[in-house]
C-alpha cells in the first residue's frame, strides 16, 4: 500500500542527506546500473509496458540509453549529460529542481524530449539537449530511465500539516467548489502513474511539481494530449499548487520501496 | 392528508436532473422561489465520480451503482394486454438513475436535435407520400411545436453542454463534414468534433464510398476547455471509456451538476432537498389546478409542499406515474381509446453489427468516449424515400468506439464457442479488431402500447406501480430490419474487414424483451400536441387540464425519434420555461385554449 512517509523518518534523516550527497558525485559511473539489472526490472510486466516507447527493449537499446545518459551521442555528445542533473539512476539531484526521472513512462519521457527539441515544451536547458539527439537516442534512454527502479531520496525540509492534508485531499477527491478534478483521475491510484502517457506524482520532488503546475496554468507548458493540465491548473491557487506538489511528494509505491528509502540513506 | 405543511413556495420541482435544475436555474433567476424534491442523494462531479474508483466496471456498469432502487419503486411489464404484468425486480432493457444530476449523470453524452420533419410527423408523411399512408395501427402525430420554433433553445442546451460536432447545416448553408440532414443551425457546434480512432475511420470512408454522408457525431463529451452560458468550467476529454453508467470525474462529460447545479445552489431563491420521495400531486377543490406536492422525506415523515406551480420533471416513466397517481389528467384506456396519460408511450429499437478487422488493424478500444462515432444519417427520419418500403421512421446508422471495459467488450465473430480455451483465444485476438456498428432507429406509438396502474403491485410508498404494456409493432420491425441491412452493407465496404455479423432487438417474429439491456429512452405517455383528446399537456409542455402543471422530458415525445432524446427533450425544456417566463408567470392561466 502507498503511504506518506512519517515525519518522524523525515527529521531523523536529515543528517543522512548531507552525507548521502557528500558520497554520490553525480558523474560517478560506478553508480550507474547494469544492463542485467535493467532487464530483471523487465521480468515485470508492468515495467516492461512502462519502458517500451517504439521498438522491442533489447540490450543494444539500453546500452544505447546509457551512453546517452552518460553523455554520448552521434552528434557528438548531447552537450550536458542527462546523469549531470538527472543523475545516472534517475533520481534527479536532490535539489528539487530536476524531476525524478528512474521508472517514469517511457512513451511519456520521449515524449517530452520530442517536445522539447520541438519547442512544443519550451526550456533553455533541456531544447537544447534535446535537439542534439536522434530519435533513436531518444528512445533509447527513455527506456533506460523507465526501466531503473531507484530508490528514493528523502523528502527535505518540513511541511505544515494542514497544507499536507489539503494536498492530499485535492489529490484524491478534488474539489467541488473550486471545480478541480482529482489527480487520481488521471495519475492512477495514489498518483502512481498510468503508463504509457501519465507520469507518476508519488515521489517527484515538490519544487518541480509546483513550477509545473505553474507552466501549465500561465500556458508556457501546454504539451499534454488534450490540454488538460492547463483548464485544471487555471483553476488553482499557488497554495493549492503547494499543497498537493508537498503531499505527493511524500507519497511512496509501496512499503518495500519506503524499506529501500530506509536503507538508502543509511 | 400530509402530517406536516410547509410555507407555501413559488415553484416546486419534482426531480434534480437535467430538466428539474435547468427549470430551476431559469425559474429563480425570473423571481421565483424554487423548491426541488430529489429522491436521491447529493454528489458531486469532482468529489463522486473521479477515477479510479469510479471506474470499477463490477460496482457501476453490472451493479448498477448509479441506478434508482427497485426495491423502492419499479414498473410492471407485460407485452400484450392479455398477459398477466410482473414486476421489474432487477434493471435490465433501460437504466433510470437516482440522486442529483439523476440519468444525466450516466449518459454518454451523444447530443442531437430532432429533424424539422421529425416534429410534424403525420403533417410531413401525409403531405409526401399521402394521407393513406402512415399504417393505421400507428398513432403517429405532430408534436405541436417545429424545429424553427425549438432551434434557438436547441442551440443554447448545445453551449451549455459546450457540445463539439461539425455543423452540416449553417443558416441554410450545407457545410462539408457535418450532417446535411440536420435542419438549419445559427451557429455551429461550440466546439470542434471529437478525434476519431481507426474503426471510425474506416467505417467513415466505406460510408462515404457508397455515396452516404458520414459525420463526426455530435458530442457532449467536451474537447477543449470550455465556459458555459452559466459560468460552468468544462475539461476536454481524455477518452477513458468510462461514459455510459459512469459520472465523469474529469469535468469532460456535460452533467447537471457542473453545468447547471453548481451555478445555481447558493442563489437566494434556489433549494433543493435531498431524500425527498414525490408521492402524488394535490389537486385544488376544483381539481382544475393543482396546489403543491406532497412527499416522504428522509425522516419517512409525509409532507406537503404547496405551491402556486408545479413542474414535474421526473424520469419519463415516473412522470407519467405521479400523474396517474395523483389523479392528474385523464388516464388512458385501450378499450375505448380515450384518456390521454399513458397514451404513446414508446421506446427505440436497437440493431449491432459487429465488423472483425484484420491483423494489420488494431482498434485499442479502451480509448473512447460516450459519444466518440462517425455517423450516417441517410436513413434517418424521412432523409430517404419510404414509399416503396412499406414502413414510416428511420435510424442513423455509427460506428462507435465508447468502451473497451474486461468485463462487458467482448467482442467475437459469429461462430466461436461461448465459452471456454477457444472463446479466450478468440476474444484476445479480437478484442482489439472490433469495429462496432449501432443502428439508433426510431419507434411509433400505437394504440396497444401504454402506461397505466398496475391493479396488483405497490410500490415501497403504497402506491400502485406504473404498469408498462409493450411490443414493437410491425412497422418498427421492418424499418430496423431495413436500416441495419444497409449498416451491413457499410460494414462490408469497409477496409481491412474479415468478417461480419449482426444482431436486431426488434427482429420480426421476436417479442421485446425488457431483459437485456438496450437503451434508456423511454419515452411518450404524457405527450406534447395542440388537440386535448391526444395531448397531455399543449405545445408549451401545460397540461390542459391544470394550468399551473409543466410537464419536462422525453414523456412529451408523441412517438420516439431516430435520436438519443437529451437534445430534443431538453430544447423543449428550454421553449417551455422561455413561455413560462415570458406569458405565464405574469397572467397565470391556459396558455392555449382547448
Amino acid at each position: 500500500m502507498p503511504k506518506v512517509s512519517p515525519p518522524m523518518i523525515l527529521g531523523a534523516t536529515l543528517v543522512a542527506i548531507g552525507a548521502y550527497a557528500m558520497s554520490l558525485n553525480a558523474q560517478d559511473r560506478s553508480e550507474q546500473p547494469a544492463i542485467a539489472a535493467l532487464e530483471a526490472n523487465l521480468n515485470d510486466e508492468r515495467a516492461l509496458f512502462n519502458a517500451q516507447v517504439e521498438s522491442d527493449i533489447d540490450d543494444d537499446l539500453l546500452e544505447t540509453g546509457r551512453l546517452v545518459a552518460m553523455g554520448g551521442s552521434q552528434a557528438g555528445g548531447s552537450g550536458m549529460a542527462c546523469i549531470t542533473c538527472h543523475g545516472a539512476e534517475g533520481q534527479g539531484d536532490g535539489s528539487g529542481a530536476f524531476p525524478r526521472l528512474a521508472g517514469l513512462p517511457g512513451w511519456y519521457m520521449y515524449k517530452q524530449l520530442v517536445d522539447y527539441a520541438s519547442g512544443e515544451r519550451p526550456n533553455n536547458v533541456m531544447s537544447g539537449v534535446a535537439q542534439r539527439l536522434t530519435e533513436h537516442e531518444m528512445e533509447a534512454v527513455s527506456a533506460y530511465y523507465a526501466a531503473i527502479d531507484a530508490p528514493y531520496r528523502p523528502v527535505a525540509g518540513t511541511v505544515d500539516a494542514e497544507l499536507l492534508q489539503w494536498g492530499g485531499q485535492l489529490g484524491a477527491v478534488g474539489s467541488a467548489e473550486k471545480g478541480i478534478p482529482a489527480c487520481v483521475n488521471c495519475h492512477g491510484p495514489s498518483g502512481l502513474g498510468n503508463p504509457p502517457s501519465v507520469p507518476y506524482l508519488a515521489g517527484q520532488y515538490a519544487t518541480y511539481m509546483t513550477h509545473q503546475l505553474q507552466l501549465w496554468r500561465e500556458g508556457v507548458r501546454n504539451n499534454d494530449a488534450m490540454n488538460v493540465m492547463s483548464s485544471i491548473a487555471s483553476k488553482m491557487t499557488d497554495e493549492d499548487m503547494r499543497a498537493v506538489s508537498e503531499y505527493y511528494a511524500r507519497v511512496r509505491p509501496d512499503v518495500a520501496r519506503m524499506r529501500t528509502d530506509a536503507t538508502a540513506t543509511d | 392528508m400530509a402530517m406536516r405543511e410547509l410555507p407555501k413556495t413559488d415553484v416546486v420541482i419534482v426531480g434534480g436532473g437535467w430538466t428539474g435544475l435547468t427549470a430551476a436555474y431559469e425559474l429563480a433567476h425570473a423571481g421565483q422561489r424554487c423548491v426541488i424534491l430529489e429522491r436521491g442523494q447529493p454528489r458531486h462531479t469532482a468529489t463522486s465520480f473521479a477515477g479510479p474508483e469510479e471506474h470499477d466496471e463490477l460496482k457501476y456498469a453490472l451493479r448498477y451503482g448509479h441506478m434508482q432502487d427497485v426495491k423502492k419503486e419499479t414498473l410492471t411489464f407485460r407485452n400484450s394486454r392479455d398477459q398477466q404484468a410482473l414486476p421489474m425486480r432487477r434493471l435490465g432493457s433501460f437504466l433510470p438513475g437516482s440522486g442529483l444530476g439523476g440519468a444525466g449523470i450516466h449518459w454518454n453524452g451523444q447530443i442531437w436535435r430532432p429533424l424539422p420533419s421529425d416534429l410534424e410527423m403525420r403533417s410531413h408523411y401525409d403531405a409526401r407520400y399521402g394521407s393513406q399512408f402512415i399504417p393505421e395501427d400507428l398513432t403517429v402525430q405532430d408534436w405541436g411545436v417545429t424545429y424553427d420554433e425549438l432551434e434557438p433553445h436547441l442551440d443554447f442546451f448545445e453551449r451549455i453542454c459546450g457540445a463539439a460536432g461539425s455543423a452540416g447545416n449553417l443558416n441554410g448553408e450545407t457545410r462539408p463534414g457535418g450532417n446535411p440532414f440536420e435542419g438549419a443551425r445559427t451557429s455551429d457546434y461550440p466546439n470542434p468534433p471529437m478525434k476519431q480512432p481507426i474503426s471510425n475511420t474506416l467505417f467513415g470512408q466505406a460510408a462515404e464510398r457508397l455515396g452516404y454522408n458520414p459525420f463526426p457525431m455530435p458530442s457532449a463529451n467536451v474537447t477543449a476547455a470550455y465556459e458555459n452560458p452559466y459560468g460552468a468550467q468544462l475539461h476536454p476529454c481524455t477518452y477513458c471509456g468510462y461514459c455510459e453508467r459512469f459520472g465523469c470525474g474529469y469535468f469532460a462529460k456535460a452533467d447537471p451538476i457542473i453545468c447547471v447545479y453548481d451555478r445555481i445552489k447558493d442563489h437566494e431563491n434556489f433549494e433543493i432537498r435531498f431524500g425527498a420521495q414525490a408521492l402524488r400531486v394535490e389537486k385544488s377543490r376544483d381539481g382544475k389546478t393543482a396546489t403543491g406536492v406532497v412527499y416522504q422525506d428522509e425522516d419517512g415523515v409525509e409532507v406537503f409542499q404547496p405551491a402556486d406551480t408545479v413542474c414535474l420533471n421526473a424520469y419519463a416513466l415516473w412522470n407519467v406515474h405521479l400523474m396517474l397517481v395523483s389523479g392528474l389528467g385523464q388516464p388512458y384506456d385501450p378499450e375505448t381509446r380515450q384518456g390521454t396519460v399513458g397514451r404513446n408511450y414508446s421506446y427505440q429499437t436497437i440493431a449491432a453489427v459487429d465488423a472483425f478487422f484484420d491483423d494489420e488493424i488494431v482498434t485499442n478500444p479502451f480509448m473512447g468516449a460516450g459519444a466518440l462515432g462517425m455517423v450516417v444519417d441517410d436513413f434517418n427520419g424521412d432523409n430517404f424515400d419510404h414509399s416503396e418500403l412499406g414502413f414510416v421512421g428511420g435510424g442513423y446508422i455509427a460506428c462507435k468506439q465508447y468502451h473497451g471495459r474486461p468485463i462487458s467488450y467482448q467482442p467475437v465473430p459469429d461462430g466461436t464457442p461461448k465459452w471456454g480455451a477457444e472463446w479466450k483465444r478468440v476474444l484476445r485476438e479480437t478484442y482489439s479488431r472490433h469495429g462496432d456498428l449501432v443502428i439508433h432507429g426510431s419507434s411509433m406509438s400505437t394504440p396497444e402500447n401504454y402506461l397505466d396502474l398496475d391493479p396488483t403491485w405497490t410500490d415501497a410508498f403504497g402506491r400502485p406501480l406504473l404498469r408498462m404494456t409493450f411490443n414493437f409493432p410491425e412497422n418498427d420491425r421492418k424499418m430496423s430490419d431495413y436500416v441495419m441491412n444497409r449498416a451491413l452493407d457499410i460494414a462490408r465496404e469497409m477496409d481491412h474487414v474479415t468478417s461480419v455479423s449482426s444482431v436486431n432487438l426488434a427482429r420480426e417474429g421476436a417479442d421485446y424483451s425488457i431483459v437485456p439491456y438496450q437503451t434508456t429512452h423511454n419515452v411518450g405517455g404524457a405527450v406534447i400536441g395542440t388537440d386535448p383528446t391526444t395531448s397531455v399537456v399543449n405545445r408549451y409542455g401545460q397540461m390542459w387540464d391544470h394550468h399551473n402543471v409543466f410537464v419536462f422530458g422525453a414523456c412529451l415525445f408523441p412517438q420516439n425519434l431516430g435520436y438519443n432524446p437529451t437534445g430534443p427533450l431538453m430544447g423543449l425544456a428550454y421553449w417551455t420555461l422561455d413561455h413560462m417566463k415570458r406569458d405565464y408567470l405574469k397572467n397565470p392561466g391556459p396558455l392555449m385554449d382547448a
